[in-house]
């Protein structure tokens, strides 16, 4: 079993019109034990972006805080904001920097560009896919693949869109053992960004 | 060996790879009920290069793969090096995107020292030298094609370092397929119209023989007089849009508001006038 | 150590890393009265796929000397390069020609003090005013052995035999060249990483020859 998929995780990123929504799953594991129904796997990094960092949990943590550091030191040093097409670049080359001793993460990175839904995902070295439908990422992505394909329209509202990232993940993980008890989902808006924790089954 | 492998990079700037975590890596895979396996994003692919009279013509596939999944239906490998110059990447997709940004700047940092146009072996030399320092294990297979002050040229450049100056190059996954295509239609002193044929009928050559190329054609044309066209999706051989259209989708799909059962909801404005406060944990 | 046999004592005779591009080849280079014959075929290979038919395998290190590559195309490419270099150096330092001895020389001392990381056979030869036309093989581990006739590679196991036989005292420039040719032309017939056309240089104290034999106008062949 490879690292990647021992803590278990999944998440999408999906564009709407003139918003994004970023939803992962909750679930911490040790292999098919469950340790945690509450780990934090989607962070904040700044009112327009998110990242979700699918992977090993000791990692999750280190570079969701390695992140926030870096994008705060930007700020001050180049005194404007990050713009997510920037934090993805930065992502990207944190990763590939270890290339050969890398982390075990394969993010997903959601923001508002000048109001424009960016989205892109990685491999765990910094292998960057650009997309303006949806990303995926975790241990379920053959799932989350499916349902986003089947349930994804163009141009849907916040809570449109809402409502077809959270069936998407609700869906796939039912059908993927390392990953759900419960999920999280952000939609971002140029007004702000709406938080909801949603019910899921916890088996 | 020290001289002759490790071309020491610029003392001043922290550069190149970190391994700090390669000693933890190897700890976790040494549980016996874990391994790390790679499942990097490779690009298996058909890329291929050919001049012609008045220039050079790239073609790359838009398929990237993980394991036996796509990854990405439409990316770019067709990569920039310099104004005259571009490159198509094949195998590892973090390592060729990686390496063609690293000596694309290093080629308009030595364009300012110079005050010249980049040349195409130049880059092949820079590109060759990289990686032969990491012996093949940063797995780079190129084509590299462009013009310069001595004409049009292609070249080949496989991940241990060794280079070939061809007039016609395929690479990747595929390319047996697109070689088989260029083996037969060939010439020498084509147009462009006719290079461009070519180059199209290699792609799709190996987008249907090979399982690990697909999707369009991406082709990029550098011309003798300093132009470049870039065509993506010269060719759309497998559309995305007409399949979806043509899926009828029951309403039942389309979920209404309420649907799914929220436990908390919570909501932050964003902060307004462009001042972005600094988040912390 | 597996590199130190023989190429045909072994299945993976330059011990290549997986993928990795070798000109499985045959190299050629043979002394004459007024200079020098290099020869080889064009053949580089992954594996069981020709990655280029035509490609050039005699590389020029100065302006009279010139070296046969076999093994890694990347070591020997990159292990020529570095020759190159030092040897401009060299010339510039000292400023006069290098000698073909020299040349080999440089090439014997990185080649062994590499050796556990390179897998790469080469032949240098070329002309110089102090010792004429000279052969020099330096085979995988790094040793330097100046030689009557040379050759190299995989494709050179099947004819030693026939250049034990063919060789004369005293050849001309085109009885060698014809020799070589038709030695090369044996080596790819039989050796299936060998291949192409045959790319020939002829060094002299006039200068440089370099000339090829389209595959389809080989001495010999199927």
């Amino acid at each position: 079993m490879s690292i990647l998929a021992y803590n278990g995780a999944a998440m999408i990123g999906m564009a709407g019109d003139n918003c994004v929504g970023i939803a992962a799953d909750t679930r911490l594991g040790a292999q098919a034990q469950t340790v945690a129904c509450t780990f934090q796997k989607t962070f904040k990094i700044s009112d327009t972006i998110f990242v979700g960092l699918a992977g090993l949990g000791s990692d999750v943590q280190t570079l969701s805080q390695t992140l926030k550091f870096r994008k705060n030191l930007y700020e001050l040093k180049e005194e404007r904001t990050m713009k997510p097409k920037v934090f993805s670049a930065m992502l990207s080359t944190l990763l590939y920097e270890k290339r050969f001793g890398p982390y075990f993460i394969e993010p997903i990175v959601c923001g508002l560009q000048d109001g424009v839904p960016f989205l892109s995902g990685m491999d765990l070295i910094g292998a960057p896919v650009f997309t303006d439908d949806f990303v995926v990422s975790g241990t379920c992505t053959a799932n989350l693949f499916g349902t986003c394909e089947s349930l994804y329209k163009p141009s849907q509202n916040p809570d449109e869109l809402f409502e077809t990232l959270s069936q998407c993940l609700l869906a796939s993980v039912d059908r993927d053992a390392l990953s759900g008890w419960g999920g999280v989902v952000h939609i971002i808006t140029k007004e702000g960004v709406r938080t909801r924790e949603l019910k899921g089954r916890q088996d | 060996m020290s001289e002759f492998l490790d071309q020491s990079t610029p003392s001043s700037a922290p550069s190149g790879f970190d391994f700090s975590l390669s000693h933890r890596n190897a700890t976790l895979s040494s549980d016996s009920k874990s391994s790390i396996n790679m499942v990097a994003k490779k690009t298996g692919t058909t890329i291929v290069g050919t001049v012609f009279d008045g220039g050079v013509v790239l073609g790359a596939d838009t398929r990237a793969t993980a394991g036996s999944e796509v990854a990405d239906k439409f990316c770019e490998k067709i990569h920039y090096l310099a104004p005259n110059i571009y490159c198509c990447g094949a195998g590892t997709a973090a390592d060729t995107e990686k390496t063609t940004e690293l000596i694309s700047s290093q080629l308009s940092l030595l364009r300012m020292s110079t005050q010249s146009p980049s040349r195409v072996v130049t880059a092949c030399t820079m590109l060759k030298r990289m990686l032969f320092r990491y012996q093949g294990h940063v797995s780079a297979a190129l084509v590299l094609g462009g013009c310069d002050i001595s004409g049009p040229h292609v070249f080949q450049i496989y991940p241990h370092g060794s280079t070939g100056k061809l007039p016609y190059t395929t690479m990747g996954s595929g390319s047996l397929a697109a070689m088989s295509v260029f083996e037969n239609e060939w010439k020498e002193n084509m147009s462009e119209s006719e290079a461009v044929d070519i180059v199209q009928k290699a792609i799709t050559a190996g987008i249907f023989n090979d399982l690990g190329s697909g999707s369009n054609c991406d082709v990029t044309i550098i011309r003798l007089d300093g132009t470049v066209e870039i065509r993506r999706g010269a060719l759309k051989e497998n559309p995305v849009e007409p399949l979806r259209s043509m899926i009828n989708r029951s309403s039942k799909f389309t979920m209404g508001k309420g649907t799914t059962a929220v436990l908390k909801d919570t909501f932050v404005k964003a902060k307004k006038g462009g001042e972005e406060d600094m988040v912390t944990d | 150590m597996a590199s130190l046999l023989h190429p045909s004592q072994t299945s993976n005779p330059y011990n290549l890393k997986p993928g990795e591009v070798s000109s499985g080849t045959t190299i050629m280079a043979v002394p004459f009265k007024g200079g020098v014959v290099l020869g080889a075929d064009s053949r580089v290979s992954t594996g069981t796929y020709v990655a280029n038919r035509a490609s050039d395998k005699i590389a020029q290190l100065t302006e009279n000397i010139f070296c046969c590559r076999s093994g890694s195309a990347a070591d020997t490419q990159a292990l020529t390069d570095y020759v190159k270099f030092y040897l401009q150096q060299w010339e510039v330092e000292s400023g006069r020609p290098a000698t073909v001895k020299v040349a080999a020389h440089l090439m014997r001392k990185i080649c062994y003090q590499n050796k556990d990381n390179l897998s790469a056979g080469v032949i240098v030869a070329g002309w110089d005013p102090v010792s004429k036309g000279q052969v020099y093989n330096i085979p995988l581990g790094g040793t330097c052995i100046e030689m009557k006739c040379a050759i190299g590679g995989s494709g050179s196991t099947y004819i030693y035999g026939l250049t034990d036989a063919l060789y004369k005292e005293n050849m001309g420039k085109q009885e060698t060249l014809d020799f070589v040719k038709k030695s090369i032309s044996h080596a790819m017939a039989r050796d299936g990483s060998s291949g192409g056309i045959i790319r020939t240089c002829v060094v002299t104290e006039d200068g440089v020859e370099r000339e090829y034999i389209p595959g389809n106008k080989l001495p010999y062949g199927p």
